[in-house]
């Protein structure tokens, strides 16, 4: 139905949404106040200055006019030496005493050592509570994005700790992880 | 209660509080006390306990901002309060009704008073009784190490090096896919309180193959690691005996292939650990723990969860070594993904009360029901060197797969963490009042100074660590065996995964002490 009680109906929520509005606006406004003359944001001017460098930093990287100095290849380090892509340097195994390269010693040592996808299955207790006692001990995620596919997630490997457990009294249970 | 404005200044007050002040003191206050009241959500208001809604005494309007007087307790609006003021002379300060906060009616303008802060505060938390207190640990700050001992560890010079660069850079070879294992060690071999630690022989080698017989000891192997890179040798050092001891240490991730930095930061700490509390062999929690890992890293977290009902908050304290970020702008979706992500974002994001859903609900010990809560992460106290990781993938939980996120971030290099502290976090959740709160801890400083960076390039699987450091007011890259002097632009620019942050009047000494112009005693 038109007519008059449609319009101050209109009106009257109009209204009422201003005076929410406004509320709310001197509401932010008493809080900033109190921020800045506690001076709880100090910090802004070198805040500013470190965005602004940043800023700079990106778009001279970014200019590719700039000799970038992280993409051509090395010729000498700062102390006027050349190296291999591939670690040169011979040395015994303290395995099972062969010489090998060292590029090429961490590849060795895993099979010396029966170590590798196989060997990690057999998990020993050892470690687990290591493991477990850091885990344990922080409540960050300790997952890792760059194991390869067979392992995604080293908590699923048997160690049974999510984080937070054992601090939090027995009303809370809190999964620390943040995905 | 002593009040220590060590995070804030309390501003002076306008000559006409200051006149009330003498003239009153806390009578206003005091009478206004009662009729204080707290919203779960913190908001304090005064409540006349009338039923009748507030009303201006000249227009007898209800709307707008409403101010009570603190000489006579009459009300008036916004518009009318000044009127108030010229007509009753010494009446020249009132209290905001909605927000319990002091107004100046002369001076037309909001105004700061820590004892009437202190009142609301305290109706604030005798509202919704605060979490038990926590025995504060005191931090150890014996890091006041021997560095002229130091020195004179640090062998001959070898002819080969260049003089003008610090000592302690040196390049490290790639074993086959270790740049992960190179990259964390740079930083950490270059974090102060560590590498003081080991320089000074705190770990004698010597002494601990005689006591302990043991082949396998972490701090042995990272104390000879260091002799190696203080050595004054520059050609690059193989870290094989390093990695067979840390596969023998952590046997499931004994392989060879791409890891994750961070995974290896935290077990080299947990090694460390480890062989400490077998030497001492104590159980002590990791708070209190003395061994150098926790000396150097340890800091503590606080987490309230709040009754969105009642007030009530749990608080318990866990101990961490260092702190996960999740990306400030993980959330969005890929149309708004345009804004920039920084630093502060993600500790604001890590630090930000979160509603939990209405379907984890957890039980109120107030209420006795279970409740819609709300969880806030801050820090208590803050470690002497901060690590700082960045979480850069997210897994698609349906079709079960990773992936890296790339998005650039953007990091500061001299960090105040003073907004992410206990005091800080707790204290605006009480509406920022000048208040002295029982987790305040102004022992340690909350400035930091970046001293290393470890970045990461490429994909998820297959991808480079470098580090980047700070020595001597120089930024080096150390890609594996290439040790580079490079512009700070390019640190500030690079993809940041690890960000090791170290206190700042820690840095300062430090740098001053091992500066490459000391000469070297002999033994």
């Amino acid at each position: 139905m038109s007519g008059p009680n449609e319009d101050n109906n209109t009106q009257l929520s109009s209204h009422i949404f201003g005076d929410l509005l406004d509320s709310i606006i001197v509401d932010v406004a008493s809080e900033c106040h109190r921020i800045a003359k506690l001076g709880l944001d100090r910090n802004l001017e070198e805040e500013e200055e470190e965005m602004r460098l940043s800023a700079q930093a990106r778009a001279r990287v970014a200019d590719p006019s700039n000799s970038s100095e992280t993409n051509t290849k090395y010729v000498v380090d700062i102390f006027g030496q050349t190296h291999p892509s591939v670690a040169t340097e011979i040395f015994e195994c303290m395995n099972c005493g062969r010489s090998i390269a060292a590029g090429r010693f961490a590849p060795h040592l895993e099979k010396c050592m029966g170590k590798g996808r196989k060997a990690r299955l057999k998990v020993t207790r050892s470690s687990t509570a290591a493991q477990n006692r850091y885990s344990r001990g922080s409540p960050v995620s300790t997952y890792s994005p760059y194991s390869n596919s067979t392992s995604t997630n080293r908590l699923s490997n048997g160690t049974p700790s999510v984080a937070g457990e054992e601090y939090s009294n027995g009303t809370y249970e809190e999964p620390w992880n943040k995905t | 209660m002593c009040l220590r404005s060590s995070s804030y200044t309390s501003p002076k007050p306008c000559k006409h509080l200051a006149d009330y002040k003498l003239r009153h003191a806390f009578d206003g206050y005091d009478s206004l006390q009662n009729c204080l009241k707290t919203t779960p959500i913190g908001r304090t208001r005064v409540d006349n306990h009338n039923t009748k809604i507030p009303r201006c005494n000249f227009c007898n309007g209800y709307l707008g901002r409403l101010y009570i007087c603190l000489m006579c307790s009459s009300i008036s609006c916004s518009t009318h309060i000044l009127l108030h003021t010229q007509s009753k002379s010494g009446h020249d300060v009132a209290i905001d009704i909605e927000r319990s906060e002091l107004y100046c009616c002369l001076c037309c303008d909001q105004v700061y008073d820590p004892d009437f802060d202190k009142v609301v505060v305290s109706e604030q938390i005798k509202g919704s009784c605060p979490g038990r207190s926590n025995k504060r640990r005191r931090l150890d700050s014996g890091m006041e190490l021997d560095l002229k001992k130091s020195k004179r560890l640090i062998a001959m010079r070898d002819g080969r090096a260049k003089s003008c660069y610090p000592l302690g850079l040196r390049g490290l070879n790639n074993l086959g896919n270790t740049c992960f294992m190179n990259s964390v060690l740079q930083a950490l071999l270059h974090a102060p309180p560590l590498r003081n630690y080991f320089l000074s022989d705190h770990h004698n080698r010597d002494e601990c193959k005689r006591r302990y017989g043991e082949k396998l000891c972490l701090l042995c192997e990272i104390g000879a690691l260091v002799s190696a890179m203080f050595s004054g040798d520059r050609s690059p050092y193989s870290p094989a005996q390093f990695l067979y001891s840390w596969w023998q240490h952590s046997s499931n991730l004994a392989s060879y292939e791409e890891q994750d930095a961070h995974e290896f930061f935290i077990s080299v700490l947990d090694g460390i650990h480890e062989k400490e509390s077998k030497v001492r062999n104590s159980s002590k929690d990791d708070g209190d723990c003395q061994c150098i890992a926790h000396r150097a890293f340890s800091g503590s977290l606080r987490s309230d969860v709040t009754c969105t009902i009642c007030g009530f908050t749990s608080t318990t304290y866990d101990p961490c070594v260092d702190v996960s970020l999740n990306l400030d702008t993980v959330n969005l979706s890929a149309a708004e993904k345009t804004g920039l992500s920084t630093l502060s974002g993600c500790l604001n994001l890590f630090t930000r009360a979160e509603r939990l859903g209405s379907d984890s609900k957890l039980h109120c010990q107030n209420c006795q029901e279970l409740r819609d809560t709300s969880k806030q992460l801050s820090i208590s106290r803050l470690p002497l060197v901060l690590c700082l990781h960045i979480k850069r993938f997210e897994h698609s939980l349906i079709q079960k797969t990773s992936r890296k996120i790339d998005q650039y971030l953007q990091f500061p290099f001299a960090l105040d963490m003073t907004p992410y502290l206990s005091s800080s976090i707790v204290r605006s959740r009480f509406g920022n009042r000048i208040f002295a709160f029982e987790c305040e801890n102004s022992d340690s400083s909350a400035e930091y100074e970046i001293f290393a960076v470890i970045a990461h390039s490429g994909m998820l699987e297959s991808g480079h660590y470098v580090t980047y450091l700070h020595v001597n007011n120089q930024w080096y890259k150390c890609d594996d065996a290439w040790i580079c002097e490079v512009d700070e632009g390019i640190v500030r620019a690079s993809q940041c995964y690890m960000l090791f942050y170290v206190q700042k009047l820690l840095y300062h000494k430090a740098n001053k002490d091992l500066s490459c112009n000391a000469s070297v005693e002999s033994r």
